[in-house]
C-alpha cells in the first residue's frame, strides 16, 4: 500500500535532532508555510534562522529558544507570556536597545538579539543612532 | 522549598510575591492602589494588567470586601509606555 | 503635541467591534478614523480559524479569518481610515485623544468617540507560573495560527470553557500533543460540540482539577495537577504529574478598560461579564456625553457579539450627530438588536443576556428619568450591582435531557461526549430501523446553542432547526438520502452519516475531518470513538474535499457493523494499526 511521507506528515512540527524546528509547515487550514525571504539574525551571537516580517519571538521559539529574559530583582528566566505586546514578559536588548517586545517587532537582517539580564543596558553605539535619528543629538 | 505564598509571584513586573501582597493589606492595605504604594504591584510595565485581578481577590479574600467594591488603581494618562521623544514640543 | 486634527468619530480598537462600529458610521457618511495600537488590524479576530455559529446573518459557517477580511474589506469600501501602530495613551477634555506613533505625538478631536479596545487575558497564580512555558491560550492561539510556531510540543490546558476547548483543537491541527484539559468545576464550560472534537481525539477533560505547580529547570518541564473538593479545596494525595513543556491558561477574560477609567465613565461590576464593565444603555453610549463603547471591553462575549455591538454603536454616534435621521437610526439598530438578542439565546446566552439586560436597566435607572418601565425579568434588585454573581460566565447548561441545574453523571458537560440517552433524545439522531435502511445522517447535537447552518446545507429539507435557532436539528429521516453535505457544514463537527444497509458484516460511516496528515483511499486505519478510544480498525473508501466544504474534509470509513454507532474518528498519527 503506498503511503506517502514528508509533506503529507506536515501539519505538526518537524523535529530535527536535537534542535527543535518547531514550525507548523503545513496545516489543514491555513495550508502550506506561505513563501517568505529567509534571512539571518544572531541571537546572543549565534545565528538563527528566521522568516522576513515575522516577529522576533516567533524566529526564537521556532528554533527551540524559550528564555527571553532574566528579572532583575530574581533573576528568573521569562518568555512569551501574552504573545500580544500586552504583558512585556518577552522584552530583550534588540540591536543595543532594551526593553523590545520581540512579539511584536518583526526581525530585521541581521539583527543582533540578546538575552537581557535585569533592566538591560543601552549600547553605546544604539545611543548614538538614537540621537542621530531624533534629532536629539543636536 | 519556601511555602509558596512566599514563591508565588503576584506582580510578573515587579516580581512581588504573594507574601508580600498579603503583608500589605495585613499592613493595612485595602485597596489595589494600597497594595501598589506598599509593594509597587502594578507599577512594571504592563501597568496592573497581569496582577490587579489577582490583588483584588487577594484583597477580598483576607478582608471580606466584596469583589465589587475592589477598584482598580487610578488611571492616568498615558495608559501605556510612551517614548518622552515623542511627546516632547517642536519636533515636527 | 505640535499638529492637531479633526473627525467626527473616533474609534479607538480596530478589532471586530472597533470595525463593525467604523462601517456603519462611514456608511451615515460621518468622517471615521480608527486608531490601533497594534500593526495589523483586526484584534483577535485573524487568529480564530475554526468556523463560527449563529445564522447566516451571523456568517454562521464562515471562519473567523474569513469574517476578519470581509469586515477589512466592509470598511474600506465605506471609506473607513484605519492607523495602524498608533496609541491613544489618554482621553482628554472635551473628546480629544492624545495620540502616539513611533516618535511623533499629535492631537486629534473628536465629535463622538467609540472605545472598543476588548479585553486582556486572565492569569492565574500557581508555582512556576513565571517560567518560561506558561502562557495564555490565546498566545498559543496567536502563535500557531498567526506565526505558524508551536509554542511546545506538549501541552497541558487549563480551563475547559470555549476558549480552552478550541484552542486545544487547533493545538491539535498544529501538530502538537494536549496531554489534558483541566477544570476546576465539576462541569465542562464551553460548549459540548468543542469539547466532543477533542474528547474523539484523546484528549481527557479532567474534571475539578486544577494545576497545583509548574516544574522545571528554566522552562516547563512538568505540571502537577491536583483534585478539588466542593468547597474548592485540593484534596492531598490526589496530585498528578504531566510531562509537558507547556501549560496553557485559559481562565477568562477582563475588559481593557483603563481608558474608560481614565476618561470618568460610570461603571457597573457584574461576574456574568468579567468583572467591573462600563455603564451603557441599549444605544451603547456610557454615562458620558459622545462617548460610546462596544465589545469584550463592556462585557466578555464573542466575535459575533462584538461585532453587532459596534454596529450598534456606530449607529448610535452617527445619528448623535445628526447624519441619520432618528427613524432610519431607529430602523437599523432594531435590526441589530435583533441578530444581537438572536447570538444571546439559549442556556449559553442567558447569563449575558440578563446581565446585560440589568447594565441597561440600571442606566435606565439613574439616568434615563423616572417612569421608565423596568423590563428586566430577573435580578437587579436596589443598588444594582450583582456582587453575588458567579465570576464564570460559561455555566454549561444541561443538554436538553438532562435537568437545567444538574448535568446528568453521564452527559456531554460531563464528559465532554453526547450520552447514548442524550443521543437517543436528539431529534437529529435517527431510529435504528432508518439506520438499517440505508445511508442516512446523524446530528449529534444534543446541547441548545444559537447555531443553525445545518438546516440551509441539506438540499432536500430534510434538516430543520426553526426558530429559535437554539432548537436542536431535527432530521427528517425519510427525506434524508445520506448524501453528507451537512457534514461539513456543521461548525461544531457534529454530523456524521451511516449507512448500516451494506451486504455482509461491515457499515459505512462518514466523519468530518481537520488535520494532517490527511489518509489516502484505500488506506487502514485506527478507528475511534467518542472517547477517542481505538475500538478497532476500518478502510478509508473515500476522502471528500470540495472548496464549498472550506477545508473541512469528509472521510468514508468501512468498519465492522457494529461499531457503526461508536466510531466518530480515526487515530490522528496516521500510523498504521499494529
Amino acid at each position: 500500500m503506498k503511503r506517502s511521507m514528508g509533506r503529507k506528515e506536515a501539519g505538526r512540527s518537524d523535529f530535527t535532532g536535537r534542535r527543535a524546528f518547531m514550525r507548523v509547515t503545513d496545516h489543514p487550514i491555513l495550508g502550506p508555510m506561505p513563501q517568505r525571504r529567509e534571512i539571518t539574525i544572531y541571537v546572543d551571537g549565534k545565528p538563527i534562522r528566521a522568516y522576513e516580517g515575522e516577529p522576533i519571538a516567533a524566529a526564537l521559539v521556532a528554533s527551540g529558544i524559550r528564555v527571553m529574559r532574566k528579572t532583575p530583582k530574581l533573576g528568573q528566566p521569562r518568555g512569551v507570556f501574552c504573545a500580544i505586546g500586552r504583558c512585556t514578559d518577552c522584552v530583550m536588548t534588540v540591536d543595543g536597545v532594551p526593553n523590545v517586545r520581540t512579539c511584536v517587532t518583526p526581525v530585521r537582517e541581521g539583527m543582533k538579539v540578546e538575552t537581557q539580564i535585569g533592566l538591560g543596558r543601552w549600547s553605546e553605539e544604539a545611543v548614538s543612532r538614537w540621537l542621530e535619528e531624533t534629532g536629539m543629538g543636536r | 522549598m519556601a511555602s509558596s505564598k512566599e514563591s508565588v509571584i503576584i506582580c510578573r513586573c515587579r516580581e512581588v510575591t504573594e507574601q508580600e501582597v498579603l503583608d500589605a493589606i495585613e499592613d493595612g492595605a485595602t485597596t489595589i492602589t494600597g497594595v501598589k504604594r506598599r509593594t509597587h504591584a502594578g507599577m512594571g510595565l504592563c501597568q496592573g494588567k497581569g496582577c490587579s485581578r489577582l490583588v483584588a481577590r487577594l484583597i477580598s479574600q483576607k478582608t471580606g470586601k466584596p469583589l465589587k467594591d475592589v477598584l482598580p488603581a487610578t488611571v492616568r494618562p498615558p495608559v501605556r509606555p510612551v517614548k518622552l521623544s515623542a511627546l516632547a514640543e517642536g519636533d515636527d | 503635541m505640535s499638529f492637531k486634527e479633526s473627525v467626527d468619530i473616533a474609534v479607538i480598537g480596530a478589532g471586530p467591534a472597533g470595525l463593525a462600529a467604523a462601517i456603519e458610521a462611514a456608511k451615515a457618511k460621518a468622517r471615521v478614523v480608527v486608531f490601533d495600537e497594534n500593526l495589523s488590524p483586526g484584534g483577535q479576530l485573524f487568529k480564530q480559524i475554526h468556523k463560527f455559529f449563529g445564522s447566516r446573518e451571523h456568517l454562521a459557517g464562515t471562519r473567523g479569518y474569513r469574517i476578519g477580511e470581509m469586515l477589512l474589506k466592509e470598511a474600506s469600501e465605506a471609506g473607513v481610515e484605519i492607523r495602524l501602530g498608533t496609541v491613544v495613551y489618554g482621553v482628554f477634555e472635551p473628546l480629544t485623544l492624545g495620540l502616539v506613533n513611533g516618535d511623533k505625538s499629535w492631537a486629534c478631536s473628536a465629535r463622538a468617540i467609540v472605545v472598543a479596545t476588548g479585553a486582556m487575558e486572565n492569569t492565574m497564580a500557581f508555582p512556576g507560573w513565571t517560567l518560561p512555558g506558561v502562557m495564555g491560550a490565546g498566545a498559543a492561539q496567536t502563535m500557531v495560527n498567526i506565526h505558524r510556531v508551536l509554542p511546545g510540543r506538549k501541552v497541558l490546558m487549563v480551563g475547559s470553557g470555549n476558549v480552552g476547548l478550541i484552542v486545544t483543537y487547533q493545538l491539535l491541527q498544529a501538530g502538537a500533543e494536549v496531554a489534558a484539559i483541566v477544570e476546576a468545576a465539576d462541569k465542562i464550560g464551553g460548549y459540548g460540540v468543542h469539547a466532543s472534537k477533542v474528547r474523539r481525539a484523546g484528549v481527557p477533560i479532567l474534571l475539578s482539577h486544577t494545576v497545583k505547580e509548574a516544574y522545571g529547570n528554566g522552562q516547563v518541564e512538568g505540571a502537577t495537577v491536583v483534585k478539588l473538593d466542593r468547597q474548592w479545596h485540593p484534596i492531598p494525595g490526589t496530585e498528578r504529574s504531566f510531562d509537558v513543556d507547556t501549560i496553557c491558561v485559559a481562565v477568562g477574560l477582563s475588559p481593557l478598560a483603563e481608558l474608560l477609567w481614565m476618561m470618568g465613565v460610570e461603571f457597573t461590576w457584574d461576574g456574568r461579564l468579567g468583572g467591573h464593565v462600563p455603564l451603557h444603555d441599549e444605544d451603547m453610549r456610557t454615562t458620558m456625553e459622545g462617548v460610546y463603547v462596544a465589545g469584550d471591553v463592556t462585557g466578555i462575549e464573542e466575535a459575533s457579539s462584538a461585532m453587532e455591538e459596534g454596529r450598534l454603536a456606530g449607529i448610535a454616534a452617527a445619528e448623535h450627530l445628526g447624519y441619520l435621521d432618528p427613524a432610519e437610526a431607529l430602523r437599523r439598530k432594531e435590526a441589530v438588536r435583533a441578530r444581537l438578542d438572536a447570538l444571546r439565546s439559549g442556556p449559553f446566552g442567558q447569563a449575558r443576556k440578563e446581565a446585560k439586560l440589568r447594565l441597561v436597566e440600571e442606566f435606565r435607572r439613574k439616568y434615563a428619568g423616572a417612569g421608565e418601565k423596568a423590563t428586566v425579568s430577573a435580578a437587579g434588585g436596589a443598588g444594582g450591582a450583582t456582587g453575588a454573581a458567579p465570576e464564570a460566565s460559561n455555566a454549561a447548561p444541561a443538554s436538553k435531557v438532562a435537568s437545567p441545574q444538574e448535568p446528568e453523571a453521564r452527559g456531554v458537560a460531563r464528559t465532554g461526549y453526547p450520552s447514548p440517552e442524550e443521543l437517543s433524545a436528539s431529534p437529529g439522531v435517527p431510529s435504528m430501523e432508518r439506520l438499517k435502511k440505508g445511508k442516512v445522517a446523524v446530528i449529534e447535537c444534543v446541547q441548545e446553542i444559537p447555531c443553525n447552518p445545518c438546516e440551509e446545507a441539506c438540499p432536500h429539507g430534510a434538516i430543520k432547526v426553526g426558530t429559535p435557532i437554539t432548537n436542536l436539528p431535527a432530521l427528517d429521516a425519510e427525506k434524508c438520502v445520506g448524501c453528507g453535505l451537512c457534514i461539513p457544514k456543521c461548525p461544531g463537527l457534529a454530523i456524521f452519516t451511516v449507512d448500516l444497509s451494506l451486504p455482509g458484516e461491515e457499515a459505512l460511516v462518514e466523519l468530518p475531518w481537520e488535520y494532517l496528515p490527511l489518509p489516502e483511499k484505500g488506506q487502514l486505519v485506527q478507528v475511534l470513538n467518542r472517547e477517542g478510544i481505538p475500538v478497532g480498525r476500518g478502510r478509508v473508501t473515500a476522502v471528500r474535499k470540495s472548496p464549498k466544504f472550506d477545508k473541512t474534509v469528509v472521510l468514508q470509513v468501512r468498519v465492522p457493523k457494529e461499531l457503526a454507532m461508536e466510531v466518530r474518528a480515526i487515530s490522528r498519527d496516521g500510523q498504521r494499526p499494529s
